[in-house]
């Protein structure tokens, strides 16, 4: 029995080796342009960021960004192939190059940076709880002794750990399934991103969103680790955003009926 | 162009991650454990229960079997998890993912312990009949020793998938291997280690088992010899 764990062991280290000895690769700004296509990472349970219509077109913020991308890269913003990613997979997906770019509601961190690059933040949110419209929970600070639901890979499983340690965790890979663990009563609060909570709320008669916005933090764009000449192209392009108002637009498109609630970028 | 560096392992992660990949593995196996033995006895009463039973209840189970072998085990996780409690039926994780689990294998023991009740030659009925046993105390001493005998490789086969199909648990939030494993490599994303790290884990439960399998069939031979 040992003899085979080993040999598993070894056919492994053999793959990791010569998968690892071989990962050279161009710009991914460059590898794009060759291919003609840009291949983002977009959240499809993520409203109002990324989401999927009746219709099973993708929609949201940061789908309106992939294809804005898409166009300044082909002049035209259909040549972009959406690919879904949930909070745990999509860092992952990049790099494994997967995906050339996440563009999916990325909160950036110091242990984020460490293994990806970053544009320039593009929007701020905070975190707030999702309960049932009937709970009588103001805040986090009455979650002690409470289920709380958390996405996996985001960040307020680690900030729900540190602000309320007397609650119980219990992680789902999807925004949807932490809403549903609300919806039957496994978890007395959902924490997550202000502005998905908020949207959530609006979609689902049956819940509210309650607290202030805790722990507000940026959100970047990201591409692989060290790709700084596709970083700068990103950053480049939301400063276009922001200079011709399609930043704005984008803002009131999907932000306007929850403007007063949100933190400011 | 500019070469992307190459991918440097940091094994320091896996070290970090150990403990809590073992306690993860620990619920992998109790849950296991529980279901392979919930899931034989129940396999092997719809099995008895075909072969004794009335039309009835052999539709009935053909029902069950073909209802649980034919869909996929996450959406009967999905559904006694998230789908029952709205219908007013609210398991603990555990049980819930302990319960579609057990179902699930159970649909496949009763189908592997029917062909080893099948396979039983019709002479060893009516010799222990005709030795003064009744019905019921020839099936208990003469038929399923002997049916247990002929479906004991492919019940092996099955709970080997079970425990690889526990890692589906998961996805309702039990702290079990995978969702350890993903846990951790969520946050640290050294994907490759942890993950490979885990399915190092997985090998060394499943050959475990299979040894225990393979003492027990040795037995089971000898014992009928």
């Amino acid at each position: 029995m040992r003899s085979r764990i080993l040999a598993v062991v070894a056919v492994m280290l053999v793959l990791a080796v010569g998968i690892a000895t071989t990962a050279w690769a161009q710009s991914t700004l460059d590898t794009v342009k060759k291919r003609g296509k840009l291949v983002a990472g977009v959240k499809t349970d993520f409203p109002p960021f990324g989401t999927v219509d009746s219709s099973g077109k993708n929609v949201g913020f940061d789908v309106d960004v992939a294809h804005r991308f898409a166009k300044a890269l082909f002049n035209d913003e259909q040549q972009v192939e959406l690919v879904a990613v949930t909070s745990g997979n999509r860092i992952p997906f990049l790099q494994s190059g997967k995906i050339d770019i996440v563009i999916a509601t990325v909160t950036i961190t110091d242990e984020r940076r460490q293994v990806v690059e970053f544009s320039e933040p593009y929007f701020m949110s905070g975190s707030l709880l999702l309960v049932p419209k009937s709970s009588t929970a103001k805040s986090l600070d009455d979650m002690a002794g409470k289920t709380v639901a958390v996405v996996q890979g985001a960040i307020q499983d680690r900030d729900v750990e540190q602000l309320q340690p007397k609650a119980t965790r219990v992680k789902f890979g999807k925004v949807s399934e932490a809403v549903l663990a609300v919806k039957g009563g496994r978890a007395d609060a959902y924490v997550h991103d202000d502005i998905v909570i908020l949207s959530l709320a609006k979609e689902n008669s049956d819940l509210k969103a309650v607290g202030t916005p805790f722990m507000p933090r940026p959100y970047g764009i990201a591409v692989r680790k060290g790709d700084v000449e596709f970083v700068k192209w990103v950053n480049a392009q939301l400063a276009a955003m922001k200079a011709d108002g399609t930043y704005d637009r984008l803002w009131k498109k999907y932000f306007a009926d929850v403007e007063g609630n949100l933190v400011k970028p | 162009m500019t070469p992307a560096p190459a991918y440097t392992f940091e094994w320091a992660a896996v070290w970090r991650g150990l403990p809590y990949l073992l306690q993860g593995a620990g619920l992998t196996i109790v849950i296991s454990a529980v279901a392979m033995a919930l899931a034989a006895a129940l396999g092997l009463a719809l099995a008895v229960a075909t072969q004794t039973g009335g039309r009835i209840v052999r539709s009935a189970v053909d029902a069950y079997v073909e209802l649980f072998r034919n869909t996929p085990l996450l959406i009967q996780i999905f559904i006694v998890y998230f789908g029952l409690p709205q219908l007013g039926v609210r398991l603990s994780p555990f049980l819930s993912g302990l319960s579609a689990l057990v179902l699930y294998a159970a649909a496949y023991n009763a189908e592997i312990f029917r062909a080893g009740l099948e396979a039983v030659p019709p002479g060893q009925h009516e010799a222990a009949q005709s030795c003064g046993l009744s019905p019921a105390q020839a099936l208990r001493f003469v038929i399923v020793p002997q049916a247990l005998r002929i479906a004991f490789p492919a019940l092996g086969n099955n709970l080997v998938s079970l425990v690889k199909n526990s890692s589906l648990v998961s996805t309702i939030g039990m702290v079990e291997l995978m969702f350890v494993a993903n846990d951790i490599s969520f946050n640290n994303f050294r994907t490759f280690e942890i993950y490979g790290t885990t399915a190092v884990l997985y090998v060394m439960l499943v050959l475990a088992l299979t040894r225990v399998l393979h003492a027990a069939e040795m037995r089971m031979a000898r014992v009928a010899s």
